[in-house]
């Protein structure tokens, strides 16, 4: 059983000049227990309605929706108290102090100052805690929000986006908080669109697309699906070192500097030696791996950007 | 639930509106009362001595029957005729501020107490919509119904509590002013008593305006919305409604409050007969129940849209 279970979700907005938008269309999602979990999708994709669903801020039209086995159109106030949440840019009250905000909240769950404390340390935010959030930065919101959903000490944390307007420093920041969630044995569920971040922070992803799922697995599955065969080869003479791979019925293209060729990995050896025998010493050979951004953008090609 | 009270109290004593509708209604009140003393002083003997005996001229006309018509019974609200006259014909020396007033000014300010009160209805209600908190709120406690009715207790604690402390505020001062520069001449000895029923009418009642402001706003997802539908319904509507159609002032929101805070029904002056008391149109008890009702359908109303529509 998975912690977050998604059944035939659909979710459609009525446009102001009448017709609909379908946000969500029959998404299926099972989201297991433990580790980070990589929610991937262009903008538009559904990926925050689909979060707005799973914490009950958003009514589906049809699907099912259970958050740690609890139905959330029924029992959500059961579970609420494990799951920590931000959707979108997390929305606090702009001229209360930090911690004010967190006590606000911390009050209806019964959490004490001792654990708003710890929740400010632990995204480094205890300096500043006493200052009104509309001075903070974009990413000492961010941070703040999260704290917000670490307080509940929750086992499922559901962030949106939770790397949005942060700089290169607050992103490093946000990641390694994410791991270390992740590594403690909560299930940290993140929708992002910065997917060099879910390659590095998720154990598995989803890639949705025009409200649908596209692709699940663990990381390294869903970058076999997309991944070219064959491998990448530095030599001072491409072309001759093509001829050469040719001779030795090894099937390769020309890409710049470098050769393509259409072998599997394990299949270097062959290669350096052909190339070798034709006097031509390659000066790197790699596997032509791609990145979670190839995959994605493949998968979701056909899928156009949104509904 | 306790702790979700605790929590929306804490949040609705950390708004910065609150302190500051507090310390900007000292301020009017003390300029006011500033303003009220110097153009009154205290009355000489000679002034006293001159308006008991007003005053007692003014019992014995009444008591021969001069302030009502011929056959006309003695109005609603007096015991007697002697109760009546001795009310009618109370004369002090007008020469500025007078304890026996007390009552009154709290009455008379009683519309600025009640606008205080939509405006913090309105900000309680709307303020999580316009900085998107309401989200939040609900990923900790996702009960809709019991947020709204939690939130809608405070709301109408703290307006209770905000224009209490005010209009007594408002009433020290006037007791202050009095002393040094009024007459207490006149006063009923129940003229504290009077003073703080009247302050706890008027408080009863903003609260209840103050919670028709809140279910508007919450249905409206706006505080501005709030505001501009309210006093316009409010003073524009049920202004022009009322005066063209009078006889259906028995369901108008601000006459059943004006009938709360007053004590004094509306009677249908259409139905004007000789020698007749004139009929009630809106007495006490009906205008609680209008004011009531009002709350109550706009609460409930405010609760089915509140539950029904997501939260973007």
């Amino acid at each position: 059983m998975g912690v977050i279970e998604v059944e035939g979700l659909r979710k459609e907005y009525r446009r102001l000049r009448g017709g609909r938008t379908v946000a969500v269309a029959g998404l299926d999602l099972e989201v297991p227990e433990g580790g980070v979990f990589g929610f991937l999708g262009p903008n538009g994709a559904g990926k925050t309605t689909t979060i707005r669903c799973l914490v009950g801020l958003v009514r589906p039209d049809a699907g099912t929706v259970r958050l740690l086995g609890t139905d959330v159109s029924h029992g959500l106030a059961k579970v609420i108290g494990k799951v920590g949440s931000i959707v979108e840019q997390p929305a606090l009250f702009p001229r209360f102090s930090g911690r004010r905000n967190l006590q606000i909240l911390g009050r209806i769950d019964g959490r004490d100052g001792r654990e708003i404390d710890a929740a400010l340390e632990r995204v480094g935010l205890m300096e500043r805690a006493k200052d009104a959030v509309r001075t903070y930065s974009l990413g000492m919101k961010q941070r703040l929000g999260i704290a917000a959903a670490l307080l509940k000490d929750p086992s499922v944390l559901i962030l949106d986006e939770p790397a949005n307007g942060l700089d290169p420093a607050g992103i490093v920041e946000v990641r390694e908080l994410i791991r270390a969630l992740g590594a403690e044995g909560r299930t940290v569920f993140v929708s992002s669109h910065i997917l060099s971040e879910v390659q590095q922070t998720a154990d598995r992803v989803a890639i949705l697309a025009r409200g649908r799922l596209v692709k699940a697995g663990p990381v390294h599955e869903v970058l076999a699906a997309g991944r070219a065969r064959g491998m990448l080869v530095r030599v001072a003479d491409p072309e001759a070192g093509r001829r050469a791979l040719e001779s030795a019925r090894l099937s390769s293209t020309v890409d710049g500097p470098l050769l393509r060729v259409d072998v599997r990995p394990d299949q270097g050896e062959q290669v350096t030696r052909a190339l070798v025998a034709a006097d031509l010493y390659p000066s790197e050979l790699r596997p032509d791996e791609v990145d979670l951004e190839t995959v994605f953008l493949e998968l979701t090609k056909d899928e156009g950007l949104g509904p | 639930m306790i702790d979700l009270f605790r929590s929306e109290l804490l949040r609705a004593r950390s708004r910065r509106l609150v302190p500051m509708m507090l310390v900007g209604g000292v301020l009017l009140i003390v300029v006011a009362l500033v303003i009220a003393g110097a153009n009154s002083h205290k009355p000489t003997p000679e002034q006293i001595a001159a308006a008991q005996a007003n005053s007692q001229r003014l019992f014995a006309q009444c008591m021969n029957g001069k302030f009502l018509a011929p056959g006309e019974p003695v109005p609603g609200g007096f015991t007697s005729l002697e109760d009546f006259c001795r009310q009618a014909t109370t004369s002090t020396p007008d020469t500025g501020v007078r304890l026996g007033d007390a009552p009154d000014i709290i009455e008379h300010t009683s519309t600025f107490t009640v606008l205080l009160a939509v405006v913090l209805g309105a900000s309680l209600g709307g303020a999580d919509w316009t900085t998107g908190s309401m989200a939040t709120l609900l990923t900790w406690e996702p009960r809709r119904i019991r947020v709204l009715l939690v939130r809608a207790l405070v709301v109408a604690l703290v307006i209770v509590a905000a224009t209490f402390f005010l209009q007594t505020v408002l009433l020290a001062g006037f007791r202050l002013t009095v002393a040094l520069r009024g007459t207490s001449a006149g006063a009923p000895s129940s003229w504290l008593g009077d003073a703080f029923q009247a302050i706890l009418r008027v408080s009863v009642v903003a609260s209840g305006i103050g919670l028709i402001a809140f279910a508007v706003a919450m249905v409206g997802r706006s505080t501005v919305a709030a505001v501009g539908a309210l006093f316009g319904y409010l003073i524009l509507f049920e202004g022009v409604i009322a005066g063209f159609r009078p006889s259906i002032q028995d369901r108008l929101v601000v006459r059943a409050a004006g009938v709360i805070v007053g004590q004094q029904p509306i009677y249908d002056q259409n139905a004007f007969a000789p020698g007749q008391s004139l009929p009630v149109l809106l007495g006490l008890t009906e205008a609680t129940v209008v004011l009531i009702v009002y709350v109550v359908v706009l609460l409930l109303v405010a609760l089915f849209v509140f539950r029904a529509r997501d939260v973007n």
